[in-house]
């Protein structure tokens, strides 16, 4: 259960190991995006993890990155075809991010630090706790830029309701620079330090 | 040199397999994207139009970043295919022109751009700069200064500049063919 839980706060991806955080800042402009990209970084994180540990004897050392890197773009491949295919909407908008989960930090550090050295069930808990904990941290990021630079919750569009959630207030008048890339380095810089004194107090409290 | 030969046949090995399952994936898949694929263009086809219907699809070769033209049947004018050079690579635009080489309307089909940023130019309402200029209407705004609220396109103006460039090039193209 710790392995499980250890991707939240203790070791998030991306507050504290400070990995994967190109997508963290380039797709983190709506909500729907952020979902969209943790569920594809999930799958792609969970297969590699899988099969690195499974192959973890095979694949000799001085070839193990270019293995793992064939092993990861085979399922971000997977992962874009079956979006094209059959969830365009979200494949239009991930556009070029998705292609780029094979350079995910995140997944390669994972399959290096983790899943080369530990068992199949341990990887898996290992990929599911780095993925959600990839998703807190990237949906937490989309939420605050989108709701302060554009005044919208931008969510997947169902029945009547197109997906978008209009803040009454910021709407008309979002703080634009929230939603640039600039707005993207601020907030992550806040998070952090967020993170930093959540950990800190934890570690005093200990002792 | 066994050794080396036994890496990299290791490495061939899982290669292989994995080129083999997406050889096997992408046959799935792909008569799915091309239908899709298929379906969209001629929604957006039929989208740029009011009048008159969109003829049978020319390649061009030797017009800049013009690639492909559409005559329109019925009304006149022409639908062009553009190739710009976007933030994220390159993006395919649809326009159609009246015979005098206005803008009548644009889409912005696949393309790479930044979601939340460039990705903004799908959207129809951010066309409505360039409807209604070109050729006797008046130029086509190939930068933010001649636009009325340059704030529009605010943190996207490679974007920008990769669709007005085509876009204007394009109404020069339409008032040197003369009608069809």
């Amino acid at each position: 259960m710790r392995e499980f839980t250890k991707g939240f706060v203790r070791e998030n991806p991306i507050f504290i190991l400070m990995l994967g955080l190109c997508p963290a800042l380039a797709v983190s402009t709506q909500v729907v995006n952020a979902l969209g990209m943790s569920a594809g970084t999930i799958f792609v994180l969970l297969g590699s993890n899988i099969m690195v540990s499974l192959l973890k004897n095979f694949i000799p050392d001085e070839i193990h990155i270019p293995a793992y890197i064939v092993i990861i773009a085979t399922f971000v491949t997977l992962v874009d075809l079956l979006m094209q295919a059959y969830a365009p909407g979200l494949s239009k908008s991930l556009g070029v991010f998705v292609q780029l989960i094979v350079v995910n930090c995140i997944i390669l550090g994972r399959a290096e630090a983790f899943a080369s050295k530990n068992t199949v069930k341990d990887s898996i808990m290992d990929a599911l706790s780095m993925g959600m904990g990839f998703f807190f941290g990237l949906t937490l990021i989309a939420l605050i830029r989108e709701v302060l630079g554009a005044g919208t919750i931008t969510l997947f569009p169902m029945g009547s309701f197109d997906g978008v959630i209009e803040i009454p207030g910021l709407v008309s008048a979002p703080v634009r620079i929230i939603s640039l890339s600039a707005g993207a380095l601020f907030v992550v810089g806040y998070l952090k330090a967020m993170f930093n004194w959540i950990s800190s107090r934890a570690s005093k409290e200990e002792f | 040199m066994t050794a080396t030969m036994e890496k990299a046949g290791k490495l061939a090995l899982i290669c292989a397999i994995s080129a083999t399952l997406l050889g096997f994936v992408n046959s799935m898949t792909e008569p799915a994207i091309a239908t899709r694929k298929a379906a969209e263009l001629k929604a957006a086809l039929s989208s740029l139009l009011e009048e008159g219907s969109p003829g049978a699809k020319e390649d061009i070769s030797d017009a800049g970043s013009v690639t492909a033209r559409y005559p329109v049947e019925g009304a006149g004018g022409w639908i062009l295919e553009f190739n710009g050079k976007g933030y994220g690579g390159d993006m395919k635009i649809l326009a159609s022109y009246n015979e005098e080489g206005t803008i009548l309307d644009v889409v912005l089909m696949d393309n790479a751009e930044t979601p939340g940023l460039g990705k903004k130019a799908e959207k129809s309402e951010y066309m409505d700069k360039f409807r209604g200029t070109g050729g006797s209407a008046g130029p086509v705004p190939v930068t933010k200064d001649a636009l009325d609220s340059p704030d529009s396109v605010s943190g996207a103006t490679i974007t920008f500049v990769g669709i007005a460039a085509p876009l204007n090039e394009g109404s020069a193209y339409v008032q040197s063919l003369g009608g069809n």
